[in-house]
């Protein structure tokens, strides 16, 4: 019998509900706090932590409701234990622990980034299994990791500075875009030609590393000369051309470290994930090696809670769960 | 009526089982940071003591504070959970109203102060009447300076109640009329009888309205770094 998960996720600015049936997602919902902290610039860690405490409760009844399940009809509860903000972490957490204690069901506490890596299972089934190379990427992580197994992960290589989401968010500010900045490029990149502003690629001298920093001073540069000399190629353009020199670097080291490990699945996950562009070149890529390529569609490449259901449902499978006492880790690391 | 009672608002986090108003198993543990890992053991030992299982119980009052923000955050979570899972009422309580209604007092006024962080104290007054205490008027934010001051215009004797070994020695020095009380932080007993107090009236607010008494906004750092700005193309907001 595959497990029915409850699963909570609240480790940043979305509190996020669903219940899983093994790999089936039966419902999966959210309350999104974008519209919060998008006036500050950035997510404010007590803001954020507020909303989760006002949201959690409805939100639970309506990932219920939409599942069509009762409370008796649950086999364990999940919520996120890290790495994240500590007080957003807790109240999830915290509501997550008492649910289950009150039905005397299983806990389990599962790792943030393990979600994020075990996304595409709800979609890809058994066609994403390791050993296999994932592309985590979102404003909080860049990370390129070898799955030796589930459960066994080696972080081959990560952001040096700002992670590919940050770096989307700081190139939108210097282009007069909001926040968050990822679907801002992504939208304004319509119909731009990619090649038209060559922007710089920083290769890092180890092989899977990569580093952003540099980008946005280069694309900062450029827009201010270009506009003061009067000849700003159209906006498209230049969106275009910087999401390119990001996606280069991401599908570079990526497809590097397939090539290096001999691996036959790629699979990704975390909010840039969503990137149609990013999407596209990572299909041809895998094309090219006849390799499987895994990737959630953009809902559950986001935060979500489906994500941290299915994760739960391996930790189940062998037996891993969590007592009673256990607390959150916001510095969790994968690996 | 079976009522699980909570209280995180403060260093100390307790709870307690009470059947009506009488209390049946308790627990607490004083640690700032330790509320998330207490609570749900804490639970766990207190209903095999009562013999109870979670399915029995009617009631979950939970301490909305003013208090540790964080804190309030785990037990009032940890309360919805617990009452949404077993289909319980969800009742909240005020920290200053659950030390002041254990302040052992004849005729003195009743100041009830919990540490809110940053140099800051919530305080509120209470006037002893028989089986209980009146608050004067809502919870507010005040400085050590400020409550000295309220301290010195009471016409009256005081009874000084809540954390006063976190305030600075020079608060009440020479403040005659007051006397410092006990307890020093709110307990899970008291608010069993809050709690009983509300069922009875049937004045519990919706669960959705059940929300921490923070007193004031968040703490928000803006970052101006990332803050949209005007872009060079014509046209653009
Ligand atoms: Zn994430």
């Amino acid at each position: 019998m595959k497990p029915v998960i409850l699963a909570f996720e609240t480790s940043c600015d979305e509190t996020a509900v669903a219940v899983v049936r093994g790999t089936e997602v039966l419902s999966n919902v959210l309350s999104s706090q974008v519209d919060l902290h998008s006036r500050f610039g950035g997510v404010v860690p007590e803001v954020a932590a507020r909303a989760h405490v006002e949201a959690i409760r409805s939100l639970t009844h309506r990932a219920m409701v939409e599942a069509g399940l009762h409370t008796d009809d649950l086999d364990a509860v999940a919520a996120t234990e890290g790495p994240g903000l500590v007080g957003a972490l807790l109240v999830g957490f915290s509501f997550a622990k008492a649910t289950a204690w009150a039905r005397q069901l299983p806990f389990v506490g599962v790792d943030h980034m393990e979600g994020h890596l075990m996304a595409p299972r709800i979609d890809h089934g058994e066609a994403f299994r390791p050993p296999a190379v994932s592309l985590l990427v979102s404003g909080g992580h860049s990370e390129i990791v070898l799955v030796h197994d589930w459960g066994e992960y080696e972080v081959l290589g990560r952001t040096i500075d700002d992670a590919a989401g940050e770096a989307f968010d700081k190139l939108a500010r210097v282009m007069g875009l909001g926040f968050p900045g990822g679907p801002a490029i992504d939208a304004a990149s319509e119909g731009g030609d990619p090649k038209a502003v060559s922007f710089p690629r920083a290769l890092s001298d180890r092989p899977y590393d990569f580093s952003f920093s540099g980008l946005k001073t280069a694309v900062a540069t450029f827009i201010e000369r270009a506009a003061r000399s009067g000849d700003l190629p159209p906006l498209a353009d230049v969106a275009a051309s910087l999401q390119e020199a990001i996606v280069d670097v991401l599908v570079d080291k990526t497809f590097r470290a397939v090539d290096d490990t001999g691996v036959r699945v790629v699979s990704g996950g975390g909010g840039v994930i969503a990137n149609r562009r990013l999407r596209r070149r990572l299909a041809e890529e895998a094309d090219k090696r006849g390799v499987t390529l895994c990737l959630p569609p953009p809902v559950l490449a986001t935060d979500n809670a489906a994500m941290i259901g299915v994760a739960a449902v391996h930790h189940l499978s062998l037996g891993h769960v969590s007592d009673w006492a256990t607390g959150v880790d916001p510095g969790l690391r994968l690996g | 009526m079976k009522v699980v009672a909570l209280s995180t608002s403060t260093p100390k986090s307790s709870v307690a089982l009470a059947e009506g108003r009488e209390v049946v198993a308790s627990a607490e543990r004083t640690d700032r940071r330790g509320h998330a890992s207490f609570l749900v053991p804490a639970l766990d030992f207190c209903f095999d003591q009562a013999g109870w299982v979670p399915a029995d119980v009617d009631a979950v009052v939970v301490d909305v504070g003013p208090g540790l923000y964080t804190g309030l955050r785990v037990g009032l979570a940890t309360a919805q959970g617990l009452a949404g899972a077993v289909g319980a009422q969800l009742i909240p309580a005020v920290s200053l109203d659950a030390l002041a209604l254990r302040a052992t007092t004849g005729h003195r006024h009743i100041v009830a102060v919990v540490d809110v962080r940053r140099g800051e104290l919530a305080v509120a007054g209470y006037r002893p009447v028989p089986g209980g205490v009146v608050r004067d008027g809502a919870p507010q934010l005040v400085t050590p300076d400020r409550l000295r001051a309220l301290l010195e215009s009471d016409p009256g004797e005081v009874l000084l109640v809540g954390d006063v070994p976190a305030l600075p020695e020079e608060t009440l020095r020479g403040l005659h009329r007051v006397k410092v009380g006990r307890p020093r932080y709110p307990g899970a007993e008291a608010l069993v009888e809050i709690g009983a107090r509300t069922a009875e009236k049937d004045d519990a607010p919706h669960p959705d309205e059940v929300r921490p008494l923070y007193l004031r906004d968040p703490d928000v750092t803006i970052n101006w770094a990332m803050l949209r700005q005007e872009g060079p193309w014509p046209g653009q907001r």
